[in-house]
């Protein structure tokens, strides 16, 4: 009966070669993909407590490898060998998966980023609105986790999150309508390609404030970081989280970070357009890590917002900017300034 | 590719499951589960044969825009409902929920 | 040699179908919904409905999981818990077999009735700037009027929902 296996199994095995030398298999596992991605997590929690500490006058992680780089790493490590600790009444099936689930929902949108010329995971037609849609998940995710805790700081701090997520999606999807109107195509690509000759973030000023705010108040960034506002919810739906689940839901959120600068680089920052003295890869993790260094440079300068001006913040009055993004970019493209960007 | 007839059984099997929890579960939650069970799968229906006909037809998928938005619309008007109906009776059991109150 | 995804994509949205009106805790049987509907999006990308998979992620999943999710946690009693359902009992057996019955003979009709070709003509992905065309100008009527039931839809089901709080005889509410 083994002998009859044999062949079967030799097709499986070469099956399995094929996946693992294929070249999409290549770029998701190595780079765009989950080395990428993870590595640069670690590396922007190293430079957040870097450059925080510089405006704080202070020196941050020192002692862990060279100047500290090797902290999260050590963060990592400890947290995986600590104990789970939960409430009696938590659900620690639940807070497990949606911590994994959080983490997946962080990575997801890496697929849909270019890193260089045709150096992209999945080059959907549809790159944009995939993204949003992901990043429309990441609520439900959070408020499970929150109520899995059976904590009422937990259970606040993802209603928080949760309403504050959901209050700034609208003015997501509109700043970037500016871009499609220009380009004709959701295509993330091809939004890069027909920034060769001008960067998004000129004609589309507002847009990229706008898209900017929202960046920080979907990360739950300073100015928008009620959720784990310290001195009042503890550290908000990722109170009861410990050890390993703590570690994921924390690399989640600077995964995010990650993939979204690396969008904002995508849609207004020109991508991987840049001076030829380096590759095109290089040029996307420039902006990215530059994008998440003002990021961090807002989170050490400015004060919290109240929780009502957040949520007024982005039902209104981020929708009226959008708005009058949309109707500069109509007045742009009707003087016919629009075909600059066509490709 | 698959034939067009396992979309339709996949379809007919989504809507039997749905029925079966209109007809035999009593939370008014469960409920609404499964009017989206049935709702989805007729769009899966409408999708699968508006990418089988020939040349595919578009008004497939403009029938289905419309109709999760308008299914998303319904859940929203439903769960405010159940909203209500908890506040008024203290519970969410359909057949305790029978008689109309003021 | 049928379609791996294909199968295991159906197999998702029947196996979490099934969970989430099965399931003890309602909080599950959410979960199990939002894995169903996650499930048919993927249908909707084999079919190349890219973009329809999208919208259907973005306003099901991001959207209506969410809004039931928020449901279920208000409206729980003091114990903690909502009275579910015990064993399905006459009522559970008399649905399967209706369910199974009306699914059969909609299948059948369909299948036997409907003169289907077996292959799949060729499709290149959704032309989407021709969706976008139709949805402005053949289906501009409906748009709006969508547009204007979302309006209708959200002002009545935040009426409903509005706790009333009583007033204070100074006038500031409590």
């Amino acid at each position: 009966m083994w002998l009859q296996a044999l062949p079967a199994l030799q097709e499986i095995l070469n099956l399995a070669l094929r996946i693992i030398t294929s070249r999409t298999f290549l770029e998701i596992v190595f780079f765009p993909g989950f080395l990428n991605v993870m590595l640069s997590a670690a590396f922007l929690v190293w430079l957040e407590r870097k450059v925080i500490a510089r405006i704080q006058l202070r020196i941050g992680p020192l002692y862990a490898g060279l100047s500290g780089i090797l902290q999260p790493i050590a963060d990592g490590v400890k947290l995986m060998f600590k104990e789970m600790i939960l409430p009696e009444l938590a659900d620690a099936k639940l807070l497990m998966l949606c911590a994994l689930g959080l983490m997946m929902l962080a990575f997801a949108p890496a697929a849909a980023i270019p890193f260089g010329e045709g150096l992209v995971i999945a080059n959907m037609d549809v790159g944009l609105v995939y993204v949003f849609a992901v990043m429309s998940l990441f609520p439900s995710v959070i408020l499970l986790i929150g109520w899995g805790s059976n904590s009422k700081y937990s259970f606040l701090g993802g209603l928080r999150s949760l309403f504050q997520q959901v209050a700034y999606e609208i003015p997501m999807w509109l700043s970037v309508l500016g871009i499609v109107m220009l380009t004709g195509t959701l295509n993330l690509t091809k939004i890069v390609e027909a920034q060769q000759r001008l960067w998004f973030v000129v004609p589309q000023v507002l847009g990229f404030a706008v898209f900017f705010t929202v960046a920080l108040a979907e990360l739950e960034r300073t100015p928008f970081d009620l959720p784990e506002a310290e001195t009042e919810l503890v550290m908000g739906w990722m109170t009861e989280l410990s050890g390993v689940p703590f570690m994921l839901g924390f690399l989640a959120m600077y995964t995010k970070l990650y993939v979204m600068s690396a969008l904002i680089t995508t849609l207004f920052l020109g991508g991987w357009s840049g001076p030829g003295f380096l590759p095109q890869p290089v040029w996307v993790v420039l902006k990215t890590f530059i994008v998440a260094s003002v990021v961090f440079v807002i989170r050490g300068t400015f004060p919290r917002v109240r929780v009502d001006i957040l949520l007024r913040t982005g039902w209104t009055r981020l929708l009226v900017l959008a708005f009058a993004n949309i109707f500069v970019t109509v007045a742009l493209m009707s003087i016919g300034l629009g075909s600059v960007w066509r490709i | 590719m698959e034939p067009l007839s396992s979309y339709i059984i996949l379809s007919a099997a989504l809507l039997g499951i749905g029925i079966y929890g209109l007809v035999s579960k009593r939370n008014a939650i469960r409920l609404l589960f499964s009017v989206e069970l049935i709702v989805n799968a007729a769009n899966i229906n409408f999708v699968a044969f508006a990418r089988y006909s020939n040349p595919p037809m578009l008004a497939g998928w403009n029938i289905v825009f419309f109709s999760i938005a308008a299914a998303a619309m319904e859940a929203t008007v439903g769960l405010a409902l159940i909203l209500v109906a908890f506040r008024l009776n203290g519970t969410i059991d359909v057949r305790k929920l029978n008689r109309l109150r003021g | 040699m049928p379609d791996i995804a294909f199968l295991a994509l159906s197999g998702l949205v029947i196996v979490s179908a099934i969970f989430a009106l099965e399931a003890r805790e309602l909080i599950y049987g959410a979960v199990g919904l939002a894995f169903s509907l996650i499930g048919v999006a993927g249908l909707f990308i084999l079919l190349g409905a890219e973009y329809l998979a999208m919208f259907q992620i973005s306003v099901y999943v991001g959207a209506v999981v969410v809004l039931i999710l928020f449901t279920i946690m208000l409206v729980r009693r003091e114990s903690g818990r909502i009275v579910e359902e015990e064993e399905p009992g006459r009522l559970g057996r008399a649905g399967i077999l209706v369910a199974g019955l009306i699914a059969l003979a909609v299948a059948g009709a369909i299948v036997i009735l409907v003169p289907i070709s077996p292959e799949a003509p060729e499709f290149y992905g959704v032309p989407l700037p021709e969706l976008g065309r139709d949805l402005a100008s053949s289906y501009a009527v409906p748009l709006v009027i969508l547009g204007l039931v979302i309006g209708a839809t959200v002002i009545g089901g935040l009426t409903l929902a509005k706790v009333e709080r009583e007033k204070k005889p100074n006038g500031t509410t409590q």
